[in-house]
């Protein structure tokens, strides 16, 4: 990852850089060097459109083939064979000595443990490059709704009193205020929305709603799909009244999501993992219903 | 301790099998038509389920299910197709530059699969991490275990390989002629 300085020869250099340029490796300054070339040359947009294209195609094509859906049980029962072969079969010496490595690993990690370290509230770089690492092991489709969630919930002050109703439904526009009643009706007694608006982050416009019961967070966080983005590429975790729900672990949070029409909605917390998918459960039927009548 | 262990087995199925989709799937456009990889992705998985106890949680399981799918995938194909693989040196590529034609909308999943598949597997490999699995230079050539300049001329090459195959179908439509690279100024 070079900084260049483009001038004489700029289409060569930026063809040379493009293939960087789509896979977004290239550094922030290198990158507007491209892009500024691009909006002055008809040719070289062209060439990365298409470029882009392609690369949307065929993600699309991979992600399109279906994968037997025994399979997953298949290897889940493979996986539980070989535990119980494996343990029942251990004589005593092996319990024993697998008790001690246990209580030696969790003297370790008690003596080990440290609280994690958060970027300060103003300090942007840092809080981006935290994103990038905590989202990292998680699907792409799901980063989507981390990567808002930390930006816009996580790394904030909040008032002491949430506003009133009557901002939020203006934050939230005319299309979505109506999602307030929905979620309010869905969520488990105690929590209440302490934020609620439309934001942007990495470029992408949300539909953002954040809840709050004493210490623990949730957002609800809504895009509209890109082409070729889908949730169902992943293993669904729970049907929730038909709609499949999806959730993976990233570091301490937990990313659920579903689809409704155009649109992908997400739940996000550091709550416990089943409690994180009991309430993307709970709110799913609702707020599908919803977007898809406003998609329609 | 086996409630210990089933918590165990819970974490492992919590991180990894959300993956199995696009484990599967790039292992089906690594193998071809040639060898169905359900066998590989359930050895990925047990292989990975052995390993379990050298994972750290929290860490990036997903690149590392896909370091496990490389290794299988390779032992796979020495086992049983002994397939030669493809010199760095780029010696079997001609380095003709061309420019992008439009993709027609006539080309069609099926088509562009089967020009995926022309391309050879070392590049096919970094065009499915990087284009499809959206991984980072950096991550692909963790799971690769090759250096990021080799991940970059990889991708370089095989995304020019596949705009190639392309043409040559958009052609047998009657679009998009290739032209010489960098003509503009």
């Amino acid at each position: 990852m070079n900084r260049i300085q483009f001038g004489e020869g700029a289409c060569e250099k930026t063809r040379k850089y493009l293939d960087s340029y789509i896979s977004n490796e290239l550094l922030v300054e290198t990158n507007h060097e491209v892009l500024r070339h691009i909006e002055n040359c008809p040719s070289c947009a062209s060439e990365a459109e298409a470029r882009v294209q392609l690369r949307t195609r065929l993600k699309a094509a991979v992600n399109a083939q279906s994968v037997p859906p025994e399979l997953q049980a298949r290897i889940r029962e493979k996986i539980r064979n070989s535990r119980s072969k494996r343990w029942f079969s251990a004589g005593w010496g092996v319990w024993a000595l697998a008790t001690a490595a246990g209580l030696a690993i969790c003297a370790g990690v008690w003596w080990n443990y440290s609280p994690e370290k958060m970027p300060a509230l103003a300090d942007r770089p840092a809080q981006n490059i935290y994103i990038q690492k905590v989202s990292a092991s998680l699907a792409a489709v799901l980063k989507v709704g981390l990567g808002d969630h930390i930006h816009c919930s996580v790394f904030r002050r909040y008032p002491k009193d949430p506003p009133a109703v009557e901002k939020m439904e203006t934050d939230l526009g005319p299309s979505y205020k109506g999602l307030l009643p929905v979620v309010r009706a869905a969520v488990p007694d105690g929590y209440r929305v302490i934020m609620a608006h439309q934001c942007s982050y990495a470029g992408r416009k949300f539909v953002h709603l954040t809840l709050q019961k004493g210490g623990d967070l949730l957002s609800l966080v809504i895009a509209r799909k890109q082409p070729g983005e889908s949730l169902n590429g992943l293993a669904p975790a729970f049907q929730s009244s038909g709609v499949p729900i999806y959730q993976s672990a990233a570091q301490r949070y937990q990313v659920a999501g579903f689809e409704a029409g155009n649109f992908l909605a997400y739940v996000v917390s550091d709550l416990r993992s089943k409690t994180n998918l009991q309430i993307a459960a709970s709110l799913a039927p609702g707020v599908r219903e919803f977007l898809m009548i406003t998609s329609a | 301790m086996l409630l210990s262990h089933r918590t165990r087995t819970d974490e492992f199925e919590a991180a990894a099998m959300p993956h199995i989709n696009d484990i599967y799937r790039t292992a089906a456009r690594l193998l071809g038509s040639a060898t169905g990889p359900d066998d590989v992705v359930q050895d990925v998985y047990l292989q990975a389920w052995k390993s379990f106890g050298q994972f750290e949680l929290g860490t990036n399981c997903r690149a590392w299910l896909f370091k496990i799918l490389f290794h299988t995938v390779h032992h796979y194909r020495r086992k049983w197709l002994n397939v030669r693989m493809v010199k760095e040196s780029g010696d079997i590529l001609e380095q003709t530059a061309t420019a992008t034609p439009p993709l027609p909308e006539r080309i069609t999943d099926e088509e562009l699969l089967a020009a995926l598949a022309e391309v050879p597997q070392d590049y096919r490999a970094v065009v499915l991490l990087i284009d499809v699995e959206e991984f980072s230079y950096k991550e692909t050539a963790g799971i690769l275990d090759v250096p990021i300049g080799t991940v970059m001329s990889r991708l370089s090459r095989a995304r020019k390989l596949l705009r190639e195959k392309l043409a040559g179908v958009a052609q047998s439509y009657g679009i998009g002629r290739i032209s010489q690279e960098g003509k503009s100024a």
